[in-house]
This record gives C-alpha cells, structure tokens and sequence, in this order.
C-alpha cells in the first residue's frame, strides 16, 4: 500500500506542471469571457439604464443573473474544457509510453521494483483519476469565484441571484461536467473510467506483443464498444415488445459493464507480470 | 548461490533470439557474456530479470524465479538511463531509498563522490559516460547478491571506462555474483573468471578463464579468435 501510494505521488508529481497550465487555460478562459460579456452589457447599460439584452424567465426585465452570463459564455467554458479533455485523452497514452520511449527508458526501473506490478498500474490509473477529479473540482471551486466576481462587477440593484442548478445547466460543458444525481455519475464517469481501462488494457497488449500487439489491442477496444455500444438495442431497450424491463436492461448493461471492466484490469494486471517487454 | 539459465529459448516473431542457452553464473564470481552485436546477450540479461518473457527453459536466482521476490537480491545496470530524464541525481536517490530495503545510503553517497557525480545535476544533462557511472553508483548502491550489467564500456570515453574498471577491482564486487555482457573485452579480460561465448542466440563456448590459462595456455582474446575468427 505504501509503496502504491509513493507511485501515485510520483506519477502526480510528473503531470503536475500540465496540471497547472491546464487550470492556467481555464481560468484565462472562463474568467476573460465572463469579464468581457459583462463589461460589453454593463457599458449598454450605463450609457442607458433602461437597456437590456437579457430575456429570461423569472428574472424581472433590466436584471443581471449569473446565469445568464454563464449561459452567455458557453463558448469559452467549452473551449478549455475540450483542450483538457483532449490532454487528458493524450496524457492516457503518454502515461506510459513515455516510460518506454526517448532518452530515458523508466519502465526497466518500475518494473524491476521489488512489489507486484498491478501496483504501477493501479497508480497510473490513479493519477489519471487524480487528473480528471482534480480539474473538475478546480472548476467547482472556480464557479463561486466567478460568481463573486459577477457580483463585485454588477451593482446590487441590477442583479437577481441565481441557484447553482440553474447555472450548471445554463452551459453545456457544466452540464455534462458536473452530474447532479448518482445515475448521471456513473454514466459519465463510469464510462470514462471504462474507457481508460480498456485503453490501458489496449497499450499493455501492443506493449507486450509489439507489432502483432496493435493489432490485439485494436481488436481489444472494437470488442468493448461494439459490445457496450449495442448491448443496450441488443437486450432492447425502447423497445415495447421487449422481454426485459427497461430498468432491468439498464441493470443488466452496467453489470456486464462492470464484469468487461474488471476483467480488463485483471487482464491488464496478468500483461503487465508475465508478457510486458522492455 | 547461483543464477541458473537451463535451455532458455527466446524470439521475437519468428526470429530466434536465445536457442537453447544453459549456463551459470556463481556468486562471487565475476561472468562475462561475450558475443558480437545482436547475439542474445542483452535480451538474456533482461530474460534473467524478468523484464522479457521467455518461450522455453527455466531461469532461477538462487532456486527462485524471476520476479518481485528477487529484486532485492539483484540489481541491473542497463547501458542507458531508467530514471526520468527530468529528475535531479538527488531525487533519483530518494526514489530508490523509498522502493528498495536494501538501498545504501552511506554507499551511494561515497559512490557519488567517488565519480564525481553532482547531486543537484538533472539526469536529462548527464553525457553517455557520466549516465553510465550514474547507473552504476544506482546499481551497487544497493544491497544485493547479484549485479547483472550491460555493455558497462560501451560508448564511453577513457577515463570513464578507468573509473568503473576501478569499481571492478573493489570490494564494491568482491562479494556478489557479476554478470556483464560486452563485445570488447579490453581491460576486463583480466578480472573475469568465467566466460560465455554467444553466437546467434547460442552459447559457442563457455569455460573458466583461469583454467584455460594454465591448461591450454590461452588468453580469453585468443579463444574469441578462434572461436570468431574460423
């Protein structure tokens, strides 16, 4: 346990300044829109007092919301979250292949380390949640700041308050970011969770069977999407005349989701002790 | 005491790469894996530490397999870096003073100094010569039976080369069973007690230097040229 957990902290250590620059991104992004939606509508309204751009329901006409300034920044919330979203989809590669490749080859030290070698996986996959978990809190923790902001900017009298349901919803990337029930969750980051074992599983392959091994690895990933892709209109969901229940076929897709997971870390697991090559 | 390798077969596709190799290398002995380049030697010494599967045969250090067991007990020196280019040689320490028990601190230190080795250095500015030596202080740093190398000399310049021929002579090996692969014996020839002679995957020769000097009068360069060379 000690020793997983100093791999974490050492591969955590490694992404960090990609951490920072990404959280840097964001910041710039999310804030600098936010400042310039405000500033173009608050100059409007300065110049007229009676001015205003913004319809919404339940907010009296001349009022500012939060939400509505979120909803008027979409654009530049979803930019940084796509970049970081393609970061992170790269940095799943990277994890490891940066250990074999280049100047340095530092898979012969990690796996030369004297404990079992599920460890460096578990810690590549938990720096990887860390990763993920850490900038949506970072945006958690971003969204009051923003609204504070919103707040010094906009005086008393121009402005309604907003609940953070509404704001989340108000864009798309909050919204599919930051779920708001246990379903949602696990649909989003169950499947991504599901998605990075299956590739890690994929690079363990073509890591261990070189050149044949893209090819296994390939084949590896086409098997886990078609299956989880058509499982659902197999068991038929949607469909009336169907045997099953829908919450039955939903329970029945995340159980095999869930047994397709576990044995692509234990599959991962056996790769990494007996067939990986250096 | 004993690193044992029984009929190993190794290839990669349909290229043969170990066929067959049997051999052993005793502690406290120091054994020398000589072939020209491609002949098995380095993926024999990854075989022995469980860094390649292999495809037949058995290899055992002291009755176990290769594995999370055994790496205590023996320690590799690859011809290249295994720390991340962006690590100083002071956080590389700390790395291995945090995974191995064995790990010497006092040892690594003198180590250190005895090469020459900056502690706050980053190891992605270390030229070839001084990468070996770093891989080396890595390597004897820690408290082991067995010390298996690869190509120690290879690229490097002669002063480098005098420092770790130096290492050889000490009681840094004294003790341990030694492994080393090369393709030019030059100032090694006179320390090593045991050579295996490589070719194609196969082990051509393999015989005690100190008895072929008093028993047939030969040198191991006038094995290897006849071996080689007919």
């Amino acid at each position: 346990m000690n020793r997983y957990l100093k791999l974490v902290h050492m591969e955590v250590h490694r992404f960090r300044y990609l951490m920072l620059f990404l959280m840097g991104i964001i910041l710039i992004f999310q804030v600098g829109a936010i400042i310039s939606v405000l500033s173009d509508e608050l100059s409007l309204k300065w110049e007229n007092p009676a001015y205003s751009s913004v319809r919404q329901p339940f907010v009296p006409e001349g009022m500012l919301s939060f939400t509505w300034v979120i909803s008027q920044t979409n654009f530049y919330f979803i930019i940084p979250i796509f970049i970081s979203i393609a970061v992170i989809g790269l940095y799943i590669f990277f994890i490891w292949y940066r250990d074999w490749l280049g100047k340095s080859t530092f898979i012969y030290r990690l796996l030369m380390l004297p404990g079992a070698r599920c460890q460096i996986y578990l810690a590549k996959l938990t720096a990887i949640l860390i990763f993920v978990f850490g900038l949506v809190s970072y945006q958690l923790l971003l969204l009051p700041v923003e609204k504070l902001l919103f707040q010094m900017m906009v005086p008393a009298e121009w402005r309604v308050d907003s609940y953070w349901p509404e704001v989340i919803s108000a864009n798309l990337a909050l919204d599919m970011l930051l779920p708001r029930n246990v379903e949602q969750f696990f649909t989003i980051y169950g499947a991504g969770i599901m998605a990075v074992l299956i590739i890690f599983t994929a690079i363990l392959l073509e890591r261990s069977y070189r050149r044949i091994g893209i090819l296994y690895g390939l084949l590896y990933v086409a098997v886990h999407v078609m299956a989880v892709m058509f499982l659902p209109d197999l068991l038929g969901i949607g469909n009336p005349d169907s045997f099953l229940y829908t919450d039955e076929i939903v329970g029945l897709v995340f159980g095999i989701c869930l047994v397709l997971l576990m044995l692509s870390v234990l599959f991962g697991f056996r790769l990494l002790a007996k067939k990986i090559t250096v | 005491m004993v690193i044992r390798v029984e009929h190993v077969h190794k290839r990669y596709g349909l290229r043969k790469v170990l066929n067959g190799i049997s051999f052993t290398a005793d502690k406290g002995q120091i054994t020398c894996l000589i072939g020209i380049n491609g002949a098995g030697k380095s993926t024999l010494l990854h075989a022995v530490m469980g860094l390649t599967p292999i495809h037949g045969g058995h290899i055992t250090i002291d009755g176990e397999a290769p594995g999370k067991q055994v790496y205590e007990r023996i320690a590799f020196v690859p011809d290249h870096l295994t720390m991340p280019p962006g690590m100083r040689i002071s956080e590389s320490l700390r790395f291995m003073e945090d995974f191995y028990k064995g790990w010497n601190m006092a040892r690594a230190q003198e180590l250190l100094q005895f090469f020459g080795l900056e502690r706050t250095e980053r190891l992605g500015n270390l030229s070839k010569g001084t990468t070996a030596k770093f891989s080396l202080m890595l390597g004897l740093g820690q408290d082991t039976d067995y010390i298996l190398m690869d190509e120690p000399f290879s690229g490097i310049d002669m002063f480098s080369r005098e420092k770790i021929t130096e290492v050889f002579t000490s009681d840094l090996i004294e003790d341990r069973g030694v492994l080393f692969t090369t393709h030019e014996i030059a100032e090694m020839e006179r320390l090593m007690d045991k050579a295996v002679l490589l070719q194609d995957g196969k082990i051509i020769r393999s015989f005690d230097c100190e008895v072929m000097r008093y028993e047939e009068g030969k040198s191991v360069r006038d094995v290897m040229r006849e071996v080689y060379q007919s």
